[in-house]
């Protein structure tokens, strides 16, 4: 196995511009152009952040909420187009932010396979051929025609998992993906990372699961309030992290 | 040359996936959705026709067809324009989740509405054998349509991307479309009438619609400077919307 920096990450920084949101409306946009008052303020979200992934690891990202987590893997994954520095991704990247990922609650499970698979750059034939593996991974043979909104939020979230998996992705982008799955579910994708991860792919899992991130990743990022406040192993980064509450 | 080659076909594969979602999404898997697609222009079509074949027709040559196939190529303008105007802003979801060619989102709807088109020109072939007007003359539709979908395409790039930088755009479309619905020779023929001819020289639909009647309906050459205008409105409205909207898709994610 080649082994290479999957994820370099140099001097990352983010700001969000709050309050632009004030009025957007067509006519107050073109007053504003006259009257030039805007209320905003700077959100720098992520500051100075670098770290390199290589193929093979497992990272794992803890923090408090808002603490610039999701916003990370966003700009990794590529939503975020607009920021400071560096971000360099070697292989194709596939993030899971959010429930239900592109999911649409009216159509059936089997329809949304497809949807799902082509917004993660599969192939309508790649998909057909792998249509049988995403719906045994996940568990839900039985449900492949019945409608989303029908599923409670561990089954669309098994569901998304199982596809992104098998979109052949070199990196996973995982946002809290485990929180809402059972404990079968867990060790299931858990050994399917790792499966991802010896075979050269290389993961970031952020999660609040604590303990998954010490039994499954050899490293971990402690973020607070957008800076890296701790890097290296995790049993340490953990162990600090607790201390702090 | 390969890159660009996989990143057309990349949107097409997902355009096609969302657009056949979509279609699904609509009729809630049922082919009868089609029925109601083909319902609201034909009872335009026969209302308009009712009231004014002895008024604004009467000078019309098949006046009947002169209505129907002006109103099923606005329908097609229409439909395109209203959808892809919220295509970004009603996607946020989908946008703030994953990273995919944004541009999919707007080609989806075109091929939907291609889809729904198809079954409009069908009904416009059988008033076309009921008229005994020869459909040979068709065969040059699809070229027109070819551009009118570029047309659109790059239409429908900016008024997908502009709606989330100034969010009621949508709202204001409603009423601008049906100012151009007015304004357009559809249901009556610009005749002698200087003012509204100026105004409709830049109007591209003008173009379109009066190049597809001359041909299918009167069997004659439409006019050079009209297609050179037709050209060049689809030229323009295709670069301005890929300029537009690569300019502006960075931000998607971060203003919806």
């Amino acid at each position: 196995m080649k082994y290479i920096e999957r994820i370099i990450v140099q001097q990352l920084n983010k700001n969000f511009k709050i309050g632009f949101k004030r009025n957007q409306s067509a006519l107050a946009r073109l007053r504003d152009i006259f009257n030039r008052r805007f209320l905003k303020r700077n959100l720098h979200v992520l500051k100075d952040v670098s770290f390199n992934v290589f193929s093979g690891e497992i990272l794992g990202i803890v923090g408090k909420n808002g603490c610039g987590k999701s916003t990370l893997l966003r700009i990794l994954s590529g939503i975020y187009k607009d920021y400071e520095g560096n971000v360099k991704m070697n292989g194709k990247a596939i993030p899971i932010i959010g429930l239900g990922t592109g999911m649409q609650r009216r159509l059936t499970m089997g329809e949304n396979i497809f949807v799902v698979g082509s917004l993660f750059g599969m192939s309508f034939r790649e998909i057909k051929k792998k249509f049988n593996l995403i719906v045994s991974f996940s568990g839900l043979e039985n449900y492949v025609d019945t409608k989303l909104f029908q599923f409670s939020s561990g089954m669309l979230q098994r569901l998304a998992f199982s596809i992104a998996v098998h979109s052949n992705p070199d990196i996973l982008l995982l946002d809290e993906v485990f929180e809402v799955g059972d404990l079968d579910f867990r060790k299931k994708s858990a050994e399917k990372i790792k499966e991802l991860a010896k075979k050269g792919g290389s993961v970031i899992l952020v999660s609040h699961e604590l303990w998954m991130i010490e039994k499954y990743c050899k490293r971990a990022i402690w973020l607070d309030k957008g800076k890296i406040n701790k890097i290296g192993k995790t049993n340490e980064v953990i162990k600090e992290y607790k201390k702090c509450g | 040359m390969g890159r660009v080659f996989k990143k057309t076909k990349g949107f097409f594969d997902l355009s096609l996936s969302l657009a056949k979602a979509g279609f699904k999404l609509k009729n809630e898997g049922t082919w009868l959705g089609i029925l109601w697609y083909l319902l609201a222009p034909m009872m335009i079509f026969l209302l308009l026709l009712g009231i004014f074949t002895d008024r604004l027709g009467q000078n019309i040559p098949n006046y009947p067809l002169y209505l129907l196939l002006g109103i099923l190529m606005f329908n097609f303008f229409q439909k395109i324009t209203s959808e892809s105007i919220i295509a970004i802003k009603g996607n946020f979801g989908l946008i703030k989740s994953l990273n995919f060619p944004r541009e999919s989102l707007v080609g989806a709807i075109i091929l939907k509405s291609l889809f729904s088109h198809f079954f409009e020109i069908i009904i416009l072939l059988v008033f076309l054998l009921a008229f005994k007007i020869p459909i040979k003359m068709m065969i040059f539709y699809p070229g027109i349509l070819f551009f009118l979908v570029l047309f659109l395409f790059g239409f429908a790039l900016i008024l997908s991307s502009l709606t989330v930088y100034f969010i009621d755009l949508n709202n204001i479309w409603v009423f601008v479309s049906r100012l151009i619905w007015f304004a357009t020779p559809i249901f009556y023929s610009i005749g002698g009438q200087t003012r509204l001819y100026y105004l409709n020289l830049i109007n591209p639909m003008y173009y379109f619609i009066t190049i597809s009647r001359d041909i299918i309906i009167y069997s004659k050459v439409p006019e050079l400077w009209m297609i050179m205008s037709a050209l060049f409105f689809t030229l323009l409205s295709l670069l301005l919307g890929l300029f537009i909207f690569n300019k502006l898709k960075i931000k998607f994610a971060e203003y919806i």
